[in-house]
């Protein structure tokens, strides 16, 4: 270390190590606060500007237009409800992300519950249950689209017309409401792995002594599972819920690759997507972002403040 | 003949009954149903790969391949074949993306999660709390002013945001550092601080504790911050799908996804490609299981 003959007020231990701390935590934070924080704040800049592409390298210049951005998304036919056959890309959003959360969870907690009692070869079940989640979406992704082949030749149209479930060849991911159900059931296959093991960690945690007091008392295995399991479980169920709920939410990758947003899945991310880089109307593109993550603050508020108040 | 078959049957279900009971055979159902689901899918993947063109567009799916072709495998990396895909170019890319992207992270987050851990400084949780809302943010609703914004810095700075690895780089370490940075804070807790203590007064520096005890000490949880990191980075799709326009420098997602968009379908080579992108990540995950497990819980990887 340079030693300055500058007349400077010695410093103490303590301003010594908050400078130190600063420094170590700089790099990180610069990348973090400037990639993520500042584009998140810019956007609500965007969002009230018209922005196009041309005008993305010296955005700017550009044209202030206020609420036109929100009025146009509000306004336009893939963005609100129409029927149930065209719902709009906020109700898909909520219906496919609801669906596959709760879906999740349960297939989640099955999961736990199994795999919690001892057998021979557990951890290794344990492993093989954590591929859909660890696996590069782009691969999963396709295989399904492979399996739900809509020729005769798909392996799925080949096993349920074995079965005798249809005689006829399905295009799974080209068919209205069938399409958001299965990406409803991808969701859930994807995501139950995490939802296992935050459950499997608490389930873990659970004082045996509970279930041996309740045999005593001659409870059974249903009893005992609802009256210890779930509530021992509640906490770790509602923040699982939570953090599912709000991936999928802004989860983009998966329906795009799976169906690309047609047929009745357009969710709020694809369209913001397609707002900004299919019509290149960034500033369209912006506003649909920020009424997604407004619906999301709204939902965590109200979950935070209601469902989960009681557990604290 | 036909009573001694279900004479056989109705044997061989009490035999079942006595050795069963209701409750272990709800057990395997479910565990069976569960394992076919998930393993199916992989196993399709993996066979296809490896089926010829007559067999992938045959009139009847084909379970088993007939031998181990690698037909779908030279496309990807035989340059003599008609429709070669240089895939090897591409997994290239996704090395030369990931692996930085997991070193530096490691580093940077070593540095940042010490500090929290171990000092008290004014602004620490503001600090924090806002790392955590990347958790909040959607990527489609970042990718918009990110791109607008670097590509200002770009005409300023003078380097080009599409086709720039570097970038993506810069990118996938704003979207891992805040798991990597909580999931090492928490194992830097862990650690009693009082060999650190004692380093300090034999007027050992911070770095140097850092680097002779913190560091050599939290070797598990650096290797799955490392892994973690280095996974995200791997499978990442949409910022490389925005950023990327030239076939040269597609990252393997990108590619796999044009292969998939061809005009003429050949699932056997996306299925090649996807287990070629598969198999490292399963590997590495099989044999680091036990303590990714653990940060799998502790970092709830976004995702």
């Amino acid at each position: 270390m340079k030693i300055t003959g500058r007349m400077r007020k010695p410093i103490t231990l303590q301003q010594r190590e908050e400078r130190l701390a600063w420094r170590l935590i700089a790099p990180t934070a610069i990348i973090v606060l400037g990639l993520v924080l500042f584009p998140a704040i810019f956007n609500v800049w965007i969002s009230f500007h018209k922005v196009d592409l041309g005008a993305l390298r010296n955005v700017f210049d550009t044209r202030f237009n206020g609420l036109t951005n929100y009025i146009n998304v509000i306004k336009d036919f893939s963005f609100k409800f129409e029927s149930l056959k065209n719902m709009g890309a906020v109700v898909t959003s909520i219906v496919y992300s609801l669906a596959s959360t709760v879906l999740t969870v349960v297939l989640g907690l099955a999961a736990a519950l199994l795999l919690n009692r001892p057998f021979k070869g557990r951890g290794l079940m344990r492993a093989i249950f954590l591929f859909p989640y660890v696996a590069p979406i782009v691969s999963v992704a396709f295989v399904w689209r492979w399996i739900l082949d809509p020729r005769q030749s798909g392996v799925m149209n080949d096993i349920l017309t074995r079965l005798g479930v249809i005689d006829m060849p399905q295009a799974y991911l080209s068919t209205r409401g069938l399409a958001l159900l299965l990406v409803i059931i991808f969701e859930a296959w994807r995501y139950f792995p995490f939802a296992m093991l935050m459950i499997l960690a608490r389930l873990q945690a659970i004082d045996d002594t509970l279930y041996e007091a309740a045999e005593v008392d001659g409870a059974n295995n249903w009893q005992k599972f609802l009256n210890i399991t779930i509530p021992e479980l509640r906490y770790v169920l509602g923040a699982t819920f939570l953090l599912r709920l709000l991936w999928t939410f802004n989860k983009f990758d998966d329906i795009f690759l799976l169906t690309g947003g047609g047929f009745g899945t357009k969710v709020l991310p694809i369209l913001t997507y397609e707002f900004s880089f299919k019509t290149f109307n960034f500033g369209k593109g912006a506003a649909a972002a920020m009424l997604q993550l407004l619906l999301v603050l709204a939902f965590m508020l109200v979950y935070l403040k209601f469902v989960m108040k009681e557990d604290d | 003949m036909i009573e001694t078959n279900t004479q056989k049957k109705q044997n061989f279900i009490e035999y079942l009954a006595a050795r069963l009971s209701l409750k272990q055979f709800i057990f395997w159902i479910v565990l069976i149903f569960f394992l076919v689901s998930i393993l199916f899918p992989f196993y399709w993947m993996v066979s296809s790969s490896f089926k010829t063109y007559a067999e992938i567009g045959g009139r009847a799916p084909v379970y088993v391949p007939s031998a181990l072709r690698l037909d779908a495998y030279r496309e990807l990396f035989d340059p003599s074949h008609p429709s070669f895909q240089n895939f090897g170019r591409n997994v290239r890319n996704s090395l030369l993306v990931s692996v930085p992207t997991a070193f530096i992270a490691v580093i940077l987050s070593t540095l940042g999660a010490y500090a929290i851990a171990r000092f008290h400084f004014k602004g620490k949780n503001a600090l924090l709390n806002s790392v955590l809302l990347i958790y909040l943010f959607p990527g489609v609703l970042l990718i918009i002013p990110l791109f607008a914004m670097l590509s200002n810095f770009a005409s300023l700075l003078g380097f080009e945001v599409q086709d720039n690895l570097v970038v993506l780089v810069i990118t996938y370490l704003s979207q891992t550092l805040p798991v990597a940075l909580y999931m090492l804070t928490n194992y830097f807790r862990t650690i009693p601080d009082e060999i650190e203590q004692a380093a300090l007064i034999d007027g050992c520096s911070h770095m140097g504790v850092i680097s002779k005890i913190t560091i050599p000490l939290s070797v598990p949880a650096l290797v799955s911050v490392f892994i973690y990191t280095f996974m995200i980075a791997w499978n990442e799709f949409l910022y490389a799908f925005i950023f990327l326009n030239s076939r040269n420098l597609f990252t393997m997602p990108i590619q796999i996804n044009t292969i998939f968009n061809d005009p003429s379908p050949r699932p056997h080579v996306v299925m090649a490609a996807s287990t070629i992108m598969t198999l490292p990540i399963i590997v590495l995950f099989l044999s680091l299981e036990k303590f990714l497990e653990k940060g799998l819980v502790a970092g709830g990887v976004k995702g």
